[in-house]
């Protein structure tokens, strides 16, 4: 009776392991951090666990770092910046229908052959920047992407143990319109 | 080995994501900083000669000067602090001066009008692209 308690443990064990790792490969994919266009959010070797989902809706999407696939087939991190139906100019500053955003987690100025303006996001189309706006390729060079092109919404670092966290999204802010919040540089 | 080195190891995943930037990194030029550099002595020149009443004229003439010289510091700037690494100082010791005094004059340019503080700006421009032709000639 014993052995039959022991045998049925260890099977309910590895049912529940099986279970939980392919719960976790569905629904988490890790990745290692290269290059660094996400700095200093996001720093070369790092470790992250990118939750395989859709982005938010609305407003909730600003921010969050998602991975999407180039036309080579590579990876991307990238900050969502512009969202569905909004007009957005990326030079300088980042302009969201006219007001200018202030955003503390970007650092760089756009290169003058990077400027991009967009007349209205699509219903289903949002524009990704690197933080690091002097060293990134993104919106501003491929233009906005489609929601079904993220493949996963970076969630958790793991690695170094320093740096070990949830990944949050910022709140979105505009600079005042007399331009007293304006970022300075 | 030690225990992080194994975890770090063990953690690893099999994928890399790539916060990229495919613009071509590591390309130095003086030239931009030098044509900005001309381009403010001309506004400069262009103002002095300027009828005063003639306001929108003067008033592109100082956009441009103050873009340009803004554009001069940025772009030496960049080469100083990403170019040029302290071993270097052995074949170009004025380094730090010549940068120094490129920041001053272009600031000068911005707040005032003395095509001198424009003229010195150009030849010290001019003096820090020779700087960069010498040591990436050493490298």
């Amino acid at each position: 009776m014993r052995f039959m308690t022991l045998v049925a443990a260890v099977v309910l064990f590895v049912a529940l392991a099986a279970f939980a790792t392919r719960w976790l490969r569905r629904t988490f994919a890790p990745v290692e951090v290269a290059g660094e266009s996400m700095t200093p959010a996001l720093l070369p070797g790092e470790y992250l666990l990118l939750r395989r989902d859709s982005l938010a809706d609305g407003e909730q999407a600003y921010g969050q770092i998602v991975a999407l696939r180039d036309r080579s087939g590579r990876l991307l991190l990238k900050r969502v910046v512009g969202l569905p139906g909004e007009s957005l100019r990326a030079g300088a500053d980042v302009q969201i229908n006219g007001r200018a955003l202030v955003e503390r987690y970007a650092h760089g100025v756009t290169p003058a052959a990077q400027y991009r303006g967009i007349d209205r996001l699509g219903p289903d189309e949002h524009f990704v920047l690197g933080d690091r706006r002097d060293a990134s390729t993104d919106s501003r060079n491929f233009g906005p992407v489609r929601a079904a092109s993220i493949e996963g919404v970076a969630a958790l670092r793991y690695w170094p143990p320093g740096r070990v966290g949830l990944l949050r999204r910022p709140r979105r802010e505009f600079a005042a319109v007399d331009g007293a919040d304006a970022p300075r540089r | 080995m030690n225990i992080s080195t194994l975890m770090q190891r063990a953690l690893r995943p099999s994928q890399k994501a790539y916060a990229h930037c495919d613009i071509p990194c590591g390309i130095y030029d003086p030239a931009t900083a030098q044509l900005g550099a001309e381009t403010v002595e001309k506004m400069m020149t262009l103002m002095a000669a300027a009828d005063a009443g003639n306001i929108n004229s003067m008033a592109r003439y100082i956009a441009i000067k103050e873009q340009h010289a803004e554009m001069v510091k940025h772009e030496v700037r960049i080469i100083w602090g990403d170019f040029m690494k302290p071993p270097d100082l052995a074949t170009a010791p004025e380094l730090h001066d010549v940068v120094w005094e490129i920041m001053r004059l272009g600031s000068a340019c911005r707040q005032g009008t003395d095509v001198a503080d424009a003229a010195a700006l150009r030849t010290k421009v001019d003096e820090f692209a020779d700087i960069f032709a010498k040591v990436k000639a050493t490298r």
